[in-house]
C-alpha cells in the first residue's frame, strides 16, 4: 500500500462493497460484517475509541471461526491479517483523529495546518481566538510549537500562502492571531505548561539554545527526560535572540517563552562552548546518552574583496546584529554600506539607523524585484530612510589610517536571460565609482561553524557544509546523535527549526525505547473539530484582513521599540470570522457539482475550491439563486454544508457561513412544512406538465395527490 | 533558475542533489508554492522551502522544481 492509500478507507470500502453486493449470504455472517463495517466507519470518521481495534479483531476472528461460508471465513481472515498489517495506521486514526493520506474526509487536516512546518492545528486556534478562549488557543498551539508568541511575531507563515481564503481575497492573518492569543494569555497569566510525564531517569544533551534545540528540550522534558542545554552565548534563544533585531522581536518575548521551558526542569548552561568549556567526552561522563546538535549557522561569508581584512570598520552582519542584541548600542559609524539584498541585510541596515548612523545604504548587485528579502521588510526599510543602490557591484574596500573610508563599486546591467531564465548582472565598463563610507557590513550569507564537533567523527557533512541527517528523524550518521535547525538546513526559518526540534524529540524517544523510526514525514495531527461561528455570507465576504497599527516612523528611526503593535481584540475576533474552516470543508466540490449538474441551479460559486485554477467566489450569490433543496448538504461527505430549519426559516450554511435563509411555507390543507416558496415553485414547475394539481394553492405533495385523485370520478380517495 | 516567494511550482522530476531523500519521490507531480526561497543571495544551489498542496512544507533542492504560472 503506497503513501497515498489509506488502509482504513480501503477496508471500509471493501466491506461496504461486499455488503452492498450481497456476497455475504449467511445472515449471521452478514450481521458480523456489518458490525465490523460500523466499527471501521467509526475509525474513519474520527469516532474510534481505544476498544475499537480489539473489537474489530475479535469480530473478525469470530467470523473466521464460525466459517458459515467460505466467503465469510476468507473475509474474517482477511480483516485479521489486514488490520494486523496496518495496525499503526489504524491506531493513528484512533489516537490522532488524522488521516495521513487525506482519504478519510472527516480526518483531513486543513491546508494551512499541512503547510505549517510545525503542523499547528490552525483552524482550531483561530476559532478559539474568535471565541475569546486564548488560554485554550495557546494550549493547542503549544502541542506542536512551544513558541507561539515568538512565531506570532516573526514566523514566515507558510500557512498564509496556502490559506484557502487567499484564493478568494486575502489570507487570514494567522500569524498575527497567534501573536495576539499568546500576548493575551501571557498577560492574563493563563499561559501554562502541560503536566510532564514523571522523570524517566534518562539524560539528553542539547547543544545550542536556539529554536530547534529548545523545542526538542521542551518535548523531551514533557516526556520525562532530563534535558541539559549547552549554550555558548550569554543568553538563550540562539538566532532569535542575536539575529533578529529587537524592533521585530522584543527580548522579553523570548525570555518569557524560554522561561516556560526552563520551568519544566530543562537546565540551560549559558556561556558554555562545546570544545572550549565542555567536550563530548566530558558530557558523556555526565551521563548523557543522546546528543542533539542545534548549533545554528553563526558564521558569515566574506565578500572576498581586496582590502576586506585590512581596515577597521568591516563588520559581518551576523556579528554586528549579535553585538547589538547583546547590548552594545554604540553607533558603528556615520555612513554605512550594507552589502547584500536579503533579510539579514535589511535587519542590519534598519538597526544602523536606530543606532544613529547618518546615512545607511544597501548595495545590491541585482535589481529591486530580484531582492531576496521579504517585500514587507524592504518597504519598511525604505519608509525608515534606508537608501538602496541597485545594480551596484562592490569591487574593493578603501581605507586610510587603518579605517575604512569608502567602497569602490561598478554599476551593472542585467544580461539577457540565460538558459535557466536568470538575468545576470554584468558590470558596465567605465562605471567605477567610490562610495564614501566608514562602515561596511557584508550580509551575503551565513555558514555553520563546526568547531568542537570534531570528536563526533561519524557525523557526516554535506557539500553545503551542513550536518547530514535523515530529515524524517533528524538522526545523523552517528548512532544517538541528532541534529536540527540551521546547522542542518543552512540559514532557514524559526518555524522550520521548531519543526525539526519536535521531530528530533520524537526520534530520540524512539531511539531510547528501541521503537522503529518512521520512514515518512509525520502528518500534522488534528487537535479537534470545533464548532464554527454562524456568520452571514455578506459579512464573511466583506470582512477585510485587518491593518495592524505600527509605531510612528519618527520613533522607529530612533528606538528599538516593537514596530508592529499587534491586533486589537475586536480586530482579532473579526479576523477569526473570515476563516473558511478548511478543517471541516475539504473542498471536494461535490456540493457545487450537484447544484450545477444535477439540480441545474448553479447557486454555489465557490471558485476557491481549486488550488491550481481558482475561479471567482461569491458567497452572496447563493441567496439569490438557491432554492434550499438540500441536495448539497445531503451529499457533503464531512457535514460542512448543513441545512437546518429554525424559527420558521430554512438555512443553508457552509461551515457556519449562512449562504441562504428562506422563510418556510406550509401546506394550506394540512399545515405540513412545504419548504420555502422558491423550493415549492421549483418542484411544482417540474410537475405541472404531469399534473396541474394544486390550482394555485400551496399544497404538500400528499394533499396535492389527494386533490388530484378527487378530480377523477373513477377514483375514490380515502378520507384525510 | 531562482525562485521568488509566492510562486506556484511543480515538482516535475527527482533531484540529483544529495539532499534528495527516498520519500521525496512521492512528491513528484505535486504542485505547491515557494514559501521561503534563499533569502540571503538568491543562490540557485540553496535548498528552498516549498509548501505542497495538501502534502506539507519541505525544503527541497531547486533542480526538481519548475514554475507553473
Amino acid at each position: 500500500m503506497d503513501s497515498q492509500t489509506c488502509s482504513v478507507k480501503a477496508l471500509h470500502d471493501r466491506l461496504g462493497q461486499m455488503l452492498n453486493d450481497g456476497v455475504l449470504t449467511h445472515p449471521r455472517c452478514r450481521q458480523r460484517a456489518t458490525e465490523i463495517f460500523d466499527l471501521v466507519h467509526d475509525v474513519s470518521q474520527g469516532r474510534g475509541g481505544h476498544g475499537h481495534m480489539d473489537s474489530i479483531l475479535d469480530l473478525a476472528q469470530i467470523l473466521a471461526d464460525e466459517g458459515f461460508t467460505p466467503v465469510c471465513r476468507d473475509l474474517g481472515e482477511h480483516v485479521t491479517s489486514f488490520v494486523g498489517q496496518h495496525r499503526e495506521e489504524f491506531l493513528s486514526h484512533i489516537r490522532t483523529h488524522t488521516c495521513p493520506t487525506g482519504r478519510c474526509p472527516m480526518l483531513t487536516p486543513a491546508p494551512c495546518q499541512m503547510a505549517c512546518p510545525a503542523g499547528i492545528d490552525i483552524p482550531s486556534y483561530v476559532t478559539l481566538v474568535g471565541q475569546g478562549k486564548y488560554e485554550e488557543a495557546i494550549s493547542i498551539i503549544r502541542r506542536d510549537n512551544p513558541f507561539p508568541w515568538i512565531c506570532g511575531l516573526v514566523c514566515t507563515h507558510p500557512c498564509e500562502f496556502m490559506c484557502v481564503r487567499g484564493r478568494m481575497d486575502k489570507p487570514i492573518s494567522i500569524m498575527d492571531l497567534k501573536g495576539f492569543a499568546a500576548e493575551r494569555a501571557m498577560s492574563a497569566r493563563s499561559y501554562k505548561n502541560p503536566e510532564p510525564f514523571p522523570a524517566n531517569g534518562r539524560k539528553v544533551c542539547v547543544i545550542g539554545a536556539g529554536p530547534g534545540g529548545l523545542t526538542a528540550a521542551y518535548y523531551l522534558a514533557l516526556r520525562g527526560y532530563g534535558v541539559t542545554v549547552i549554550e555558548s552565548l550569554p543568553v538563550a534563544g540562539g538566532m532569535m535572540m542575536v539575529g533578529i533585531p529587537r524592533y521585530r522581536l522584543p527580548r522579553e518575548v523570548i525570555d518569557r517563552e524560554v522561561a516556560m521551558i526552563e520551568a519544566l526542569g530543562v537546565e540551560i548552561r549559558l556561556n558554555t562552548r562545546l570544545g572550549r568549556d565542555v567536550t563530548i567526552d566530558s558530557l558523556r561522563s555526565e551521563g548523557f546518552e543522546a546528543f542533539l546538535l542545534a548549533i545554528g549557522a553563526h558564521g558569515s561569508y566574506k565578500l572576498m574583496l581586496p582590502g576586506e581584512d585590512d581596515f577597521k570598520g568591516v563588520i559581518p552582519a551576523v556579528s554586528f546584529l549579535r553585538k547589538v542584541s547583546l547590548g552594545d548600542h554604540r553607533r558603528p559609524g556615520s555612513r554605512v554600506a550594507v552589502v547584500g539584498g536579503g533579510n539579514v541585510a535589511i535587519d542590519a541596515a534598519r538597526t544602523c539607523l536606530r543606532l544613529g548612523c547618518d546615512e545607511v545604504s544597501i548595495l545590491y548587485r541585482r535589481s529591486h524585484d530580484q531582492m531576496p528579502a521579504h517585500h514587507e521588510e524592504v518597504v519598511e526599510a525604505e519608509e525608515e530612510g534606508v537608501r538602496f543602490s541597485f545594480l551596484t557591484i562592490p569591487k574593493q574596500i578603501r581605507g586610510e589610517d587603518g579605517r575604512v573610508t569608502g567602497i569602490v563599486c561598478v554599476r551593472a546591467e542585467l544580461s539577457q536571460p540565460d538558459e535557466s531564465g536568470r538575468r545576470r548582472p554584468v558590470p558596465v565598463e567605465g562605471s567605477e565609482h567610490v562610495i564614501g563610507v566608514d562602515v561596511i557590513i557584508p550580509a551575503i550569507g551565513q555558514e555553520v561553524q563546526n568547531k568542537g564537533l570534531e570528536p563526533l567523527e561519524e557525523v557526516g557533512w554535506t557539500r553545503r557544509n551542513t550536518i547530514r541527517v535523515n530529515t524524517v528523524t533528524m538522526q545523523t550518521d552517528q548512532e544517538g546523535v541528532f541534529a536540527v535547525g540551521d546547522a542542518v538546513t543552512g540559514p532557514a526559518t524559526v518555524v522550520e527549526a521548531i519543526a525539526g526540534g519536535k521531530k528530533a524529540a520524537y526520534a530520540i524517544h524512539r531511539h531510547f525505547e528501541g521503537i522503529a523510526q518512521p520512514t515518512l514525514p509525520r502528518v500534522p495531527v488534528r487537535r479537534g473539530r470545533l464548532e464554527h461561528f454562524d456568520v452571514p455570507a455578506s459579512l464573511k465576504t466583506d470582512l477585510d484582513r485587518p491593518m495592524m497599527d505600527r509605531l510612528s516612523n519618527e520613533r522607529r528611526r530612533i528606538t528599538f521599540q516593537q514596530v508592529h503593535l499587534g491586533l486589537s481584540e475586536h480586530q482579532a475576533h473579526e479576523e477569526s470570522k473570515r476563516c473558511l474552516r478548511c478543517d471541516i470543508c475539504i473542498r471536494c466540490g461535490k456540493c457545487v457539482e450537484i447544484c450545477r449538474d444535477k439540480m441545474g441551479i448553479e447557486a454555489l460559486q465557490l471558485g476557491y475550491m481549486d488550488f491550481d485554477n481558482p475561479g471567482p467566489t461569491d458567497l452572496r450569490i447563493t441567496a439569490e439563486r438557491c432554492i434550499a433543496c438540500g441536495a448539497c448538504a445531503t451529499n457533503c461527505p464531512t457535514g460542512a454544508m448543513e441545512m437546518n430549519e429554525r424559527d420558521g426559516y430554512r438555512e443553508l450554511c457552509l461551515c457556519g457561513t449562512v449562504l441562504n435563509r428562506l422563510q418556510l411555507e406550509y401546506c394550506e390543507a394540512c399545515g405540513a412544512v412545504l419548504g420555502p416558496a422558491r423550493y415549492h415553485d421549483f418542484i411544482f414547475k417540474r410537475l405541472q406538465d404531469i399534473s396541474p394539481a394544486s390550482n394555485g394553492r400551496r399544497l404538500c405533495l400528499e394533499c396535492a395527490r389527494h386533490q388530484s385523485g378527487g378530480q377523477h370520478a373513477e377514483i375514490n380517495p380515502p378520507p384525510r | 533558475m531562482t525562485f521568488r516567494q509566492g510562486q506556484k511550482v511543480e515538482i516535475f522530476q527527482p533531484s540529483t542533489d544529495e539532499s534528495w531523500e527516498k520519500y521525496m519521490g512521492g512528491f513528484i507531480g505535486l504542485h505547491g508554492i515557494i514559501t521561503d526561497p534563499d533569502a540571503s543571495k538568491n543562490d540557485p544551489d540553496a535548498l528552498i522551502e516549498v509548501s505542497l498542496d495538501e502534502k506539507g512544507t519541505h525544503r527541497l533542492p531547486q533542480d526538481c522544481l519548475r514554475i507553473i504560472e
